[in-house]
């Protein structure tokens, strides 16, 4: 009776051993488990932090240097543009100064013929006024001029920097030749000659 | 040994087996809940780090750029000089062309 009993004894603590035994070896795969999924996870997370800071820095990098190559760009784009400028005020400068000159007899007569051959008309007006001219180095305009046409000349420079405008005696046809008229007929030229003399080569 | 013993020995002996079960359940537990801080802790830890590369990216890409940027100032004082010069160089004839065209186009 007693040995059996001891018996009973012994099995109910090894199966209760054997229960526990198992209970934390579970408990123990289960922990290696989580700890390999929080590496996993970990290892992820931390590598989507680092491909988005990747992403953030060529974005910063690209802000930072658009932003200075734009800047850079207006720099040159100003001072290429200042230098033009430049250039064109001393055009205008000697433009304006060209009754002192040799050539301004022919190119008067020259910008009145053109006037007049533009207006088409046999009774043309036109004004004539630059810097510095004289009555006298203007009188010989009146030779390109139609037989019923008129001059008029102005003391002061037509246009700020001089030059002719004719009309047909109704004023219904102008044609302006005076500098700054042609400055502007011929702006897109202009700066094309200026900067590829200039800028180029 | 009476029968009244016997059963009184074996309540014993399972009230024993209850608490090893008991124990071994606790302690289970107990190693779960550790874990579970510890994996926590690799986490954060894994986080921090990330975010310090971030930094290091971030501040590496900025001091490249202002460095690049930097280099972009010198070409562009570079090229100024050089218009400057051409400029001065070149300006009476680009007058003389310019006077040219508008008399004679």
């Amino acid at each position: 009776m007693s040995e059996s009993l001891e018996k009973l004894q012994n099995r109910i603590l090894s199966d209760a051993r054997l229960k526990a035994e198992e209970t934390i070896k579970e408990a123990q795969a289960k922990a290696q488990q989580i700890l390999e999924e929080a590496r996993r996870r970990a290892q992820k997370e931390s590598e989507e932090i680092i491909a988005k800071a990747k992403v953030e820095a060529e974005s910063v990098r690209r802000s930072i240097l658009s932003s200075k190559v734009r800047v850079n760009r207006l720099r040159i784009l100003d001072e290429k543009n200042r230098i033009v400028q430049d250039i064109i005020h001393t055009v205008e400068d000697q433009l304006s100064s060209i009754a002192r000159t040799d050539q301004f007899e022919n190119t008067a007569q020259r910008f009145v013929a053109e006037a007049v051959k533009a207006v088409e008309s046999d009774q043309p007006i036109v004004r004539i006024g630059f810097r510095d001219a004289t009555k006298k180095n203007l009188d010989g305009m009146s030779r390109v001029l139609p037989k019923g046409g008129k001059l008029v000349i102005d003391e002061k420079p037509i246009d700020d920097f001089g030059g002719v405008i004719a009309t047909d005696p109704e004023g219904r046809v102008v044609f302006n030749n005076t500098f700054k008229s042609r400055l502007e007929r011929l702006d897109n030229q202009l700066l094309t000659l200026i900067a590829s003399t200039v800028f180029s080569g | 040994m009476s029968g009244i013993d016997a059963v009184k020995k074996v309540v014993e002996t399972e009230t024993q087996a209850r608490r090893i079960v008991d124990e071994a359940a606790a302690k289970a537990q107990k190693v779960i809940s550790e874990t579970r801080e510890q994996a926590e802790r690799i986490r954060q830890e894994a986080v921090a780090n990330a975010q310090g590369r971030r930094e290091g990216i971030l501040r590496d890409a900025k001091e490249k750029a202002e460095a690049e940027a930097r280099q972009s100032d010198q070409e562009t004082e570079q090229i100024l000089d050089t218009y400057r010069k051409l400029s001065d160089e070149r300006k009476a004839a680009a007058v003389s062309k310019a006077v040219e065209l508008i008399l004679n186009a």
